[in-house]
C-alpha cells in the first residue's frame, strides 16, 4: 500500500491504519456471508481487480502458448533494439533482441509465484505465532513482541536485505526473506484478533462451560480472525508482488535468465540512453498488479465491514417548507409572547442501505415562554436531539429539516443560512450536551475553549476572555478557577466537564439554553446538583431553557411546561402540574409510571415493553399503538391529530375516554431521588 | 517533556543492541567464504587462511561478535573489508544524501498528502473526493524506481531540464544540490503522499463526527475555524503515526531511488555490501538505518505529547 519497496512493512501498517473501522466479526454465519458476497460483486472496482487478477494468472499459465518466442532467447540481432510493431514484435525488443511481449507474460509467472511463495511464508510463520502468543498472553506474548519490534525497527526492505545476505541472493532467497519479514505483520495482526476475539464474553463463557482451550480456539477465535487475514493477505500480496521486482531490479533478486518484471527494468537502464520504451510495459504491468491486489483487498475490507457512514462537516440548517394540511394545529399552550416559537418541523434522513427519506421529526410545534423551562421528553430515538440541534441549524448531515418557521425573539431563523445563523449559535442560543467529556476538545485546555465564543461573539481580548472565563467557572462552581482553567478536559470528572459545558454555554448570556440530556450520562450522585444548578443560573439570568431528557423525574422540579414526544411527533404537551396529575396520552401515563427511583436507569421503560422502532417501521397511523396497553379499533383509521383536551394538547383518539393515571407532582418530587445520593455510580 | 525524552532514548538503547545481535547472526548464515570473495577464485589456500586472520573471521563468532560490539557503542564499526576504508568514515559521507532525500520527500509528501486528504474529507462523497481517493490508490502502486527511471529519461535526458544522475562531483552550491535532489525526492515522495492523503482523509472523516466538532459548531465558530482549530489537531495524531512508518519506508525506498540516480547514499552502500558479502559494511548499514528510525521515532513520540494532552507527563 505504500512505496514500492519502501513500503513492505511501513505500508502495510498504513493499510492498516487507513481503515478506522476495524473488520467486524461475522458471527451470524450464513446471512451475513451471502450479504458479503453480495457487496462484493456490487463492488466493480474491486471485480475489475479481480477479472485482471484472473487475466495474470492466465498469461502467466499459458505464458509458452500464447507466444513463439522464447523467454530468454535472444535473437541473432543482439544489439537491436526493435520499436513495437517492427519485424512482427508486438511490443518490440529490448537491447539484447528480446521478444518484450514474451517476457511480460513470463514475468507474470516469476511475479505470481514470487508473490505466493512470500505471502506463504508470512502465513506459515505468522499465523500459529500470532495465535500462540495472542492465546497464552503473558511471557509468551511479551517475549513474541519484544522479537516483532526488533524486525521491524529497521525499514522492511533492509531487514529483507540484511536476511538475503545470509541465504545469499536469488529470487526464492530473496522472497523467503521477505515473507519473514512480512510474518511480523500477520503476527501483529493475528495477536490483536485474538486479543479482541478474547474480549468477547463468549470466549469467556465457553471456557466456563468447559470446553478445551483448543477448541475454544479453533471455534471462536479463528473466525474473527479470519476476516482481517484474508483482506491482509491479498494487501501484501501486492506489497510481495513490489517487493519481487524491486530487488530483482537491485540485481538480488531474480538472475538474468529470468524474465521477471524488475528483471526487464534493470534491464531497461542499460539502453535508457537510447529509449525509455522497453521500461514501460514491465513498469504498467507491476502498476496494474498491484493496483488490482489493492483494490481487491480494499473491496475485501469493504465487504465485511458493516456500513460505514462518511462525512464533512455535515451540518444543514432548517429550509422553509410551506403547510400542506389546511388546518392549523391548536397553539401550544403558553405564554401570549414566547421567546420561541417553532411551527411544522420536519427532518428526514436517508433511509440506511437504501435512497429513500425516512421522516424521523414530524410536524413539531413547541413555544418557549421568556425564562420558561420547558422540558422534552422522550425515550431514546425519538427524535428530541435532532430537534433540538435543528433550532441552531446544526441537523448532522445527510439530514434535512423543514419548518414553516422558527421565530427567536422576534426574529425569523428559517431560511438563514450557515453564516448568518453563526450570529446566534452560541450567541442567542447555549448548547449543552449528554457526553461533557466528548463535547470537549481533548487537545485544548478547557479555558480556551471557554474563552473562544468570549473572542469570536463578543470580540473581547485574550486577556479580557480569559478573565470573564475565570468568573464563569466561579459561577458554575468550579473549584480553583484560576488553576482548573488551565486544565485539559481529561483531567476532569464528567461533573466538572458538564459544568465547563455550562459555562460555555452561557458565556455569551443566550437568550435560550438548549440542555440535552445533561446529566443521562454523569454519576448518579451528581444529577441532582447539575440540574439545580442548571435551574439556578437559567433563573437568575432570565434564561430560557429548553431540557432534553428521557426521564421525566429529571423535569419535575425544573420546568415549567413538558412536551412530551414519542416516534418524531409531540404526543402531549402541556403544563408540567396538568402533565403529572392527569396525563392524557398513555405514553405520557407510561412515562410517569417509569420515572426511576434511584434505580439503574436502562433504555427500556419498565411499565411499557419495547423500545421506539426505527424510524422505517413508524407506522401511518398512532405511532405509538404498537406498545399502547388501550390500542382499540378507532386507533387504526390513520394518523392522528394534535388536540386540545383540557389545557393540554394530546395526539390519542382515545383521550377522552381514557382515564390515565398521573400522580401528584409533589409526590413525584419527594420520590424521584437525587435528593439523596446513592453512592451508586451510574458508568458513563 | 525532559523525563519523556530520556525513557524514549533509554529504551531504544536495548533495542538497538537486540537489532545489531539479530543482524550479525543472520549474516553469519552464509557459508560462502568472505576471504575467497576478495581474493577471487584463484587463490590459494594458503594466502585465503591469511585473509581470514587478517580480518579475524577465524576466530569464534562469539568472540567476533564481542568485538564488533565493543568498537561500535564508542562509534567505530571496523574497516571495509573491501577497500580498507573506515566504515564510519564512509557512512558518514552517505548520510546526509540520504536523509536529506528522505526528509525532503517526507516533508513535502505530508503538505501535500495533508492538504488533499483534508480536502477529500471535506468534499466526502463528491467528486474532489473522488478524484483524490482514486489519485492515490494509483499512487500507491507505482514502483518508486519505475517512477524514477521515466523521470530520468523525460525530464533528465529528453528536456534536459533537471540531472538525470546524481554529478559525479560532489554538488558545490545548494542550488546544485537541490537541483540534484528534485527527481529523486518526487520519485520517492509520491507513495508516501499518497498515504498519507488516504490517512489523513479518513482521520479527518472519522474527527468531524466528534462531538467537540458539533459543540465548536455550536459556538457559532465560521467552518474554517472549526476545520483549523477543532478538527486538525486532532486528525494529525494519526498521520503523525503514519508518518513514523513512512520515514522507515523512505528509508527502504532511497535504496532503490538511489540506484537509479546513481546517488551516493546510504542504499547503494547497502547493496554493494550484500552482493560482496561485506559484513561490516552491511552491519553499519542496517545499524545506521536503525538509529535513524529510532531517533524518528522518538521525535514523533514528543509530537504526539503535544498534539495530544493526554500523553503528555503531569
Ligand atoms: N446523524 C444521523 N444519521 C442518520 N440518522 C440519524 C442521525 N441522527 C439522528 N438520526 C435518526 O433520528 C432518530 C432520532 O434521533 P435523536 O434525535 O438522536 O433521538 P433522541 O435524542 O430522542 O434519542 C434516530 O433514531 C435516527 O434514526
Ligand atoms: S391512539 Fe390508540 S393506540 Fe395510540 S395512544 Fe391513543 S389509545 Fe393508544
Ligand atoms: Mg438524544
Amino acid at each position: 500500500m505504500s512505496d514500492a519497496l519502501a513500503g513492505l512493512g511501513g505500508s502495510a501498517d498504513a493499510g492498516a491504519l487507513a481503515s478506522p473501522a476495524p473488520v467486524p466479526q461475522e458471527s451470524a454465519a450464513g446471512a451475513t456471508r451471502s450479504r458479503f458476497w453480495a457487496r462484493l460483486l456490487r463492488n466493480k472496482v474491486a471485480m475489475a481487480g479481480a477479472i485482471y487478477l484472473v487475466l495474470v494468472v492466465i498469461a502467466a499459465i499459458f505464458a509458452p502458448l500464447l507466444t513463439s518466442h522464447d523467454e530468454t532467447f535472444a535473437t541473432r540481432f543482439q544489439d537491436i533494439l526493435f520499436s513495437p510493431g517492427e519485424a512482427g514484435y508486438v511490443l518490440g525488443t529490448d537491447h539484447v533482441g528480446r521478444d518484450i511481449l514474451t517476457r511480460i507474460f513470463f514475468g507474470a509467472r516469476y511475479a505470481l509465484i514470487a508473490g505466493a511463495e512470500a505471502v506463504l511464508v508470512a502465513l506459515v510463520i505468522g499465523v500459529p505465532f500470532g495465535l500462540a502468543i495472542g492465546y497464552f498472553r503473558g511471557w509468551a506474548d511479551r517475549i513474541g513482541m519484544r522479537f516483532v519490534e526488533i524486525v521491524v525497527a529497521v525499514p522492511a526492505v533492509v531487514m529483507a536485505m540484511a536476511i538475503i545476505t545470509g541465504l545469499g541472493t536469488g529470487l526464492t532467497n530473496a522472497m523467503l526473506a521477505i515473507g519473514l519479514v512480512f510474518s511480523m505483520i500477520i503476527t501483529r495482526l493475528v495477536r490483536a484478533e485474538v486479543f479482541a476475539a478474547r474480549e468477547e464474553f463468549y470466549v469467556d463463557g465457553a471456557r466456563a462451560a468447559g470446553a478445551s482451550d483448543r477448541r475454544v480456539m479453533w471455534r471462536h477465535i479463528l473466525p474473527n480472525v479470519a476476516p482481517p487475514l484474508i483482506v491482509q493477505t491479498t494487501l501484501l500480496f501486492a506489497q510481495a508482488v513490489l517487493a519481487e521486482a524491486a530487488l530483482s531490479f537491485l540485481g538480488i533478486g531474480a538472475d538474468a535468465s529470468q524474465a521477471s518484471w524488475g528483471r526487464m527494468l534493470r534491464d531497461a537502464e542499460l539502453s535508457i540512453d537510447r529509449t525509455i520504451w522497453p521500461a514501460i510495459p514491465p513498469g504498467i504491468a507491476i502498476f496494474l498488479t498491484v493496483v488490482a491486489f489493492n483494490v481487491f483487498g480494499d473491496g475485501l475490507r469493504d465487504a465485511f465491514a458493516r456500513e460505514a457512514r462518511g462525512g464533512r462537516v455535515g451540518v444543514g440548517d432548517v429550509v422553509p417548507k410551506e403547510r400542506s394540511a389546511a388546518a392549523a394545529p391548536p397553539r401550544p399552550p403558553g405564554s401570549d409572547d414566547p421567546l420561541l416559537i417553532l411551527r411544522g418541523l420536519d427532518i428526514v434522513f436517508p433511509k440506511p442501505g437504501e435512497g429513500t427519506d425516512m421522516t424521523v421529526v414530524r410536524d413539531v410545534n413547541l413555544d418557549i415562554g421568556r425564562g420558561e423551562v420547558m422540558a422534552l421528553v422522550g425515550e431514546s430515538g425519538s427524535g428530541k436531539t435532532i430537534t433540538g440541534l435543528s433550532l441552531m441549524g446544526l441537523v448532522p448531515d445527510p439530514g434535512q429539516a423543514s419548518a414553516e418557521s422558527i421565530v427567536l425573539d422576534g426574529r425569523e431563523l428559517v431560511g438563514m443560512d450557515f453564516n448568518d445563523l453563526r450570529w446566534i449559535r452560541g450567541r442567542e442560543i447555549g448548547i449543552i450536551f449528554q457526553e461533557p467529556s466528548a463535547a470537549l476538545n481533548p487537545a485544548y485546555t478547557v479555558g480556551r475553549q471557554v474563552a473562544e465564543p468570549l473572542r469570536v461573539h463578543l470580540g473581547m481580548s485574550k486577556r479580557e476572555a480569559r478573565e470573564r472565563a475565570i468568573e464563569l467557572f466561579a459561577e458554575v462552581g468550579i473549584p480553583d478557577p484560576h488553576k482548573r482553567i488551565d486544565a485539559f478536559p481529561h483531567q476532569f470528572s464528567g461533573g466538572m466537564a458538564q459544568r465547563v459545558m455550562i459555562a460555555m454555554a452561557l458565556s455569551c448570556e443566550p437568550k435560550l439554553l438548549i440542555a440535552d440530556e445533561p446529566t443521562t450520562a454523569l454519576d448518579v450522585t451528581v444529577q441532582g446538583q447539575m440540574l439545580d444548578l442548571v435551574g439556578e443560573l437559567a433563573r437568575s439570568r432570565g434564561v430560557s431553557v429548553l431540557l432534553i431528557t428521557h426521564d421525566l423525574g429529571v423535569v419535575a422540579d425544573l420546568a415549567d411546561r413538558v412536551a412530551v414526544m414519542y416516534a418524531g411527533e409531540i404526543v402531549e404537551t402541556g403544563r408540567l402540574t396538568d402533565v403529572f396529575a392527569t396525563p392524557r396520552h398513555p405514553y405520557t401515563e407510561g412515562l410517569i409510571a417509569a420515572i426511576p427511583r434511584n434505580e439503574p436507569r436502562s433504555g427500556d421503560l419498565p411499565t411499557i415493553p419495547g423500545v421506539v422502532p426505527p424510524p422505517w417501521e413508524w407506522p401511518d397511523r398512532c405511532h405509538f399503538a404498537d406498545r399502547c396497553p388501550y390500542e382499540a379499533i378507532e386507533c387504526r383509521r390513520g394518523p392522528v391529530d394534535l388536540r386540545q383536551l383540557g389545557a393540554s394538547l394530546t395526539r390519542c383518539e382515545r383521550s377522552h375516554e381514557l382515564e390515565l393515571r398521573g400522580v401528584q407532582h409533589a409526590a413525584v418530587v419527594a420520590i424521584a431521588g437525587w435528593e439523596q445520593p446513592t453512592g451508586e455510580g451510574e458508568p458513563a | 517533556m525532559l523525563r519523556l525524552l530520556v525513557s524514549r532514548i533509554l529504551a531504544a538503547i536495548p533495542l538497538m543492541l537486540m537489532v545489531a545481535t539479530l543482524v550479525f547472526f543472520l549474516a553469519q548464515l552464509n557459508p560462502v567464504d568472505p576471504a575467497a570473495t576478495i581474493m577471487g577464485d584463484d587463490a590459494d589456500l594458503e594466502s585465503l587462511a591469511e585473509k581470514r586472520a587478517e580480518l579475524g573471521i577465524d576466530r569464534p563468532l562469539v568472540v567476533q561478535y564481542w568485538d564488533w560490539l565493543n568498537s561500535a557503542v564508542v562509534g567505530d564499526l571496523g574497516t571495509n573489508w573491501f577497500n580498507g576504508e573506515e566504515i564510519t568514515t564512509e557512512l558518514r559521507d552517505r548520510i546526509p544524501v540520504t536523509l536529506s532525500m528522505v526528509f525532503g520527500s517526507l516533508i513535502v509528501a505530508l503538505a501535500i498528502g495533508s492538504a488533499f486528504g483534508v480536502l477529500a474529507a471535506l468534499k466526502a462523497g463528491r467528486w474532489p473526493d473522488r478524484t483524490i481517493t482514486v489519485a492515490s490508490s494509483l499512487g500507491l502502486a507505482v514502483p518508486n524506481f519505475w517512477i524514477g527511471l521515466v523521470l530520468a529519461y523525460y525530464v533528465g535526458v529528453k528536456l534536459q531540464w533537471l540531472p538525470a544522475i546524481w554529478p559525479t562531483t560532489r554538488p558545490d552550491s545548494l542550488a546544485r544540490w537541490v537541483e540534484a535532489l528534485i527527481l529523486p525526492c518526487v520519485a520517492l515522495g509520491i507513495s508516501a503522499s499518497a498515504a498519507i492523503a488516504r490517512q489523513a482523509r479518513s482521520s479527518m472523516i472519522g474527527v468531524l463526527q466528534r462531538d467537540y466538532v458539533r459543540t465548536a459548531l455550536a459556538k457559532g465558530l465560521p467552518v474554517r475555524r472549526v476545520v483549523s482549530r477543532h478538527a486538525i489537531r486532532n486528525a494529525a495524531i494519526p498521520v503523525v503515526t503514519l508518518a513514523g512508518f513512512q520515514t522507515s519506508a523512505l528509508i527502504g525506498g532511497s535504496i532503490f531511488v538511489e540506484f537509479v540516480f546513481n546517488v551516493p547514499g546510504l542504499g547503494r552502500f547497502g547493496v554493494d555490501a550484500i552482493l560482496r558479502q561485506n559484513m561490516p559494511a552491511l552491519l553499519g548499514f542496517v545499524i545506521v538505518t536503525a538509529a535513524v528510525v529510532v531517533v524518528v521515532n522518538i521525535v514523533l513520540d514528543l509530537s504526539y505529547a503535544w498534539l495530544n494532552p493526554k500523553v503528555r507527563p503531569e
